[in-house]
């Protein structure tokens, strides 16, 4: 099921109604699991399957890891978690992909290999979901935290269906806790949660996908070179679609978590005001990177070894969190296009001994639109299907491409123009700011009418229906 | 503190200090009124509650409907003419048949054919529209009716509900309309200029038809009368060079194609026609030049021994009103299918036959 859906919308309103109905606690969780479950189904019901497993896998596994002490059982336990979990996702997910590689190594070897049809479905949001289990896991096998006493709870926690299916990934001890005491929103819990939907809703059906889709598939889609213009106006409407698409679901997914009385984490801040890519990554995808960094950067060694071993395991962790992304080696160059920047600009502050923020705001605002420009380089690997297809966008964003032909049409290069200036422009203005802090600031009468006309838009543009970008992933 | 007992934290999530009920009170007046003035002015443009649009999902149903149906069940497939030009209740009235329509605009109706042929056991009859500067080409269609051949069964839960509450909506609102989505207006509104070799969204035609429940498919009156609307379709339909899509070999190998499928379904009782609905204009002089009948219509039925209803060939069928050249008016597709059914049911007199009769 997705937010912007009309059975979502009827879904969330009973949902709403048994959550504030007189019942106890446990039966109310109970509402939410079995919610949840729905939520997931109305997919594909047969996936459900995979959650249960992966479920009652950690479950156990997690038990047992507490009780053993023998350092071979307790590794033999996290195996077991580690083979279903990753498994499963390389199976569904890198399945083909595998396939493809094995079987272009060994035409390398002048061995052919002709691999059986792969047509399996991939399950929506098992990145995510495998992601959150395994931290459970590992936070028990790391001695970080206990393993849960109540399975209705470690259920409600992999499976709470306002970040299911595309984050924010949450820790168990963010998540859990607010499980044992019966919550429920207060009025301004619930409206505030309202807003913050409505917010969502407008990121994704008006600017990414009434705003700004077409124009990145007209580009992206063409098999003709493109122009200096179209280039750059194609990636950066993708810049504003996968900001407005996974931003705008985290939106609302905090704003459905809230109007039921439970608190998310921040999983975007501002991420086009960066300065510098360390920054960057503090403020996109937070819950990702926090993650790839507690439960593999750290794990390598992160920046406790030699200088080299440092970049090695950023480099690592950039690469694999690229894999995590897509099975395709587009996905792995976006990330390590993203490792050689970080790593780029570690070895530029080692050297200058410059840390934090530059002094200035024409310096600060320069290189943030350094960094934003950098990092539209690496959509292009994000968005381009294959590698020619990458090269085909850089060699117009370079002016380079020959004989290119005209794509976009003026109306469209104008609504970008205009969404990604706004966009930036309100990403700077607000780069040490929240959202709370800027509404706790104007009238209300004003933030009425800007949620009013969002809802408007939203209701008169409606979408189809169509899914957030993050759900393959 | 390390990083990641920090984030093991408990969430909490700071509730900013605003007058929230004074402000769900000006969005709620200020949302129900704005919606309502969009309904009145959308209702002024001429759109109506109960114009279900067209949709993957609305198709799909009527795919299920093959799929769980009778062996003499009568199905459509083709392109927005076949769909504009036939009145479903002319089918019943004339044949006790509701046929099952599955046309799709801007959609080549060979794929269909396949599907049905190879993927079903569908063995009734079979009426395929052919518009020429579609049929005879392998273009797959507009990619808004992409993958059909797959959605209607792997249609998730979560879109077939949503269907349902979409029909109800529907019948309801008239702003729903996906033709004046505010999106659309904008794009389509703006009148500038585009680059050489461009095709903006202002040669996207605007709405063309009505679609009620079972996909009964009619021009919208609107277009009938308003001259700028007809005369833009027309524009965008051009620029009517008459260039033939495809050389002759092509013209053979799509007709040999259609052939296998076609057989395939008569092998299984079943039978296919083939319907050439009407244009005019200029529409039907370029594709008089482009794919003149006597090298693509023809070789069709010729080499797939079909029977064929074309309507130059039948005078109740010619000088009916085609707006913008390309569909008929409400008025003239009831006419148009009293006639080619009248030709069918002459053709295949079990077609009088009603489904009980049949079956008992």
């Amino acid at each position: 099921m997705v937010f912007n859906s009309l059975t979502f919308i009827v879904f969330f309103a009973v949902l709403l109604l048994l959550h504030r109905l007189p019942f106890s606690w446990t039966t109310k969780k109970i509402n939410l699991l079995l919610a949840s479950y729905i939520f997931y189904a109305a997919w594909n019901p047969p996936f459900v399957i995979l959650l249960w497993i992966s479920t009652l896998v950690d479950w156990v596994v997690a038990r047992r890891l507490y009780e053993s002490t023998g350092a071979i059982r307790r590794r033999a336990w996290l195996l077991v978690s580690l083979a279903v979990n990753l498994g499963f996702l390389a199976f569904f997910k890198y399945g083909e992909f595998l396939l493809a590689n094995w079987q272009a190594l060994l035409a390398s070897f002048g061995v052919e290999y002709l691999p059986p049809a792969w047509n399996i479905i991939l399950p929506v949001g098992i990145s995510f979901y495998t992601f959150q289990t395994l931290s459970y896991t590992l936070d028990v096998y790391l001695g970080r935290s206990k393993p849960l006493s109540s399975m209705l709870d470690f259920s409600l926690f992999v499976t709470f269906f306002p970040q299911l299916v595309a984050g924010p990934i949450v820790r168990p001890g963010q998540l859990v806790p607010q499980f044992a005491v019966p919550r429920q929103a207060t009025s301004s819990q619930m409206l505030w949660g309202l807003g913050l939907m409505i917010l969502g809703l407008f990121m994704k059906i008006v600017i990414a996908d009434a705003g700004l889709a077409q124009s990145v598939d007209y580009v992206f889609g063409s098999d003709k070179a493109v122009g200096f213009a179209d280039a750059w106006l194609g990636t950066l409407a993708f810049s504003g679609q996968i900001f407005c698409d996974f931003a705008g679901y985290s939106t609302i997914a905090i704003g459905t978590a809230l109007c039921l009385g439970f608190a998310l984490p921040e999983n975007f801040r501002m991420p086009y005001a960066a300065i510098g890519f360390s920054d960057f990554w503090r403020r996109w995808h937070i819950s990702l990177s926090t993650w790839l960094r507690d439960y593999l950067y750290i794990p390598l060694g992160g920046n406790r070894g030699s200088e080299a071993r440092t970049y090695v395991n950023l480099m690592l962790t950039m690469l694999l969190g690229g894999l995590w992304h897509g099975a395709s080696w587009t996905f792995v160059f976006w990330g390590g296009l993203h490792g050689l920047y970080l790593a780029g600009e570690r070895w530029i502050r080692g050297r200058t001994g410059v840390a934090g923020d530059p002094v200035g705001a024409l310096n600060r605002l320069a290189l943030a639109l350094l960094t934003y420009l950098l990092v539209n380089i690496t959509w292009v690997f994000f968005r381009a299907e294959t590698f020619e297809g990458a090269a085909r966008i850089l060699q117009g964003m370079a002016g380079l491409a020959a004989e290119p032909v005209a794509v976009l049409p003026t109306v469209y290069m104008i609504k970008i123009a205009v969404i990604i200036t706004g966009m930036v422009t309100i990403q700077w203005l607000m780069r040490k700011r929240t959202l709370e802090d800027v509404v706790a600031r104007t009238p209300w009468w004003l933030t009425g009418l800007v949620a009013a006309a969002m809802l408007f838009a939203v209701i008169t543009t409606q979408g189809s229906g169509e899914a957030f970008i993050y759900f393959q992933f | 503190m390390t990083q990641a007992q920090a984030l093991d934290e408990v969430t909490v999530r700071e509730i900013p200090a605003a007058r929230f009920a004074a402000i769900g009170w000006l969005v709620l007046v200020l949302v129900v009124a704005a919606v309502a003035a969009w309904e009145w002015k959308m209702r002024t443009l001429g759109l109506r509650a109960g114009d279900l649009g067209d949709s993957k999902s609305q198709w799909a149903v009527e795919r299920r409907k093959v799929a769980a149906g009778e062996h003499d069940d009568v199905v459509i497939i083709g392109s927005s003419r076949i769909l504009f030009d036939t009145d479903l209740s002319v089918w019943q009235e004339k044949t006790g048949r509701k046929p099952i329509q599955l046309a799709l605009p801007g959609t080549n109706p060979r794929p269909h054919l396949k599907d049905l042929a190879e993927n079903s056991d569908f063995s009734g009859l079979l009426v395929v529209g052919v518009t020429p500067d579609i049929f005879f080409t392998d273009w797959p269609g507009i990619p808004l009716f992409a993958g059909l051949t797959d959605f209607w069964k792997d249609e998730t839960p979560s879109q077939r509900f949503g269907n349902l509450l979409w029909i109800e909506l529907q019948g309801r609102l008239a702003f729903l309309d996906e033709s004046y989505r505010l999106g659309t207006l904008i794009d389509r509104g703006v009148a500038l200029t585009d680059r050489e070799g461009v095709r903006g969204p202002q040669r996207d035609v605007w709405k063309l038809s009505e679609s009620l429940d079972d996909r009964q498919t009619t021009m919208w009156p609107r277009l009938e009368t308003d001259e700028f609307l007809r005369d833009h379709a027309r524009w965008v339909w051009g620029p009517f060079s008459g260039e033939p899509l495809l050389e002759h070999a092509d013209v053979a190998r799509i007709c040999e194609e259609t052939r296998k499928h076609v057989e395939m379904i008569r092998a299984r009782g079943g039978e296919v026609v083939f319907v050439r609905s009407p244009s005019a204009g200029l529409y039907l002089e370029s594709e008089e030049r482009g794919q003149p009948r006597a090298r693509s219509w023809e070789p069709l039925l010729r080499t797939t021994g079909a029977f064929g209803i074309h309507f130059e060939d039948y005078p109740e069928m010619r000088n009916l009103d085609m707006p913008e050249w390309s569909h008929l008016s409400g008025a003239s597709a009831t006419r148009f299918t009293r006639a080619y059914v009248d030709v069918l049911t002459r053709e295949m007199p079990w077609l009088r036959g009603s489904h009980t009769e049949e079956s008992t």
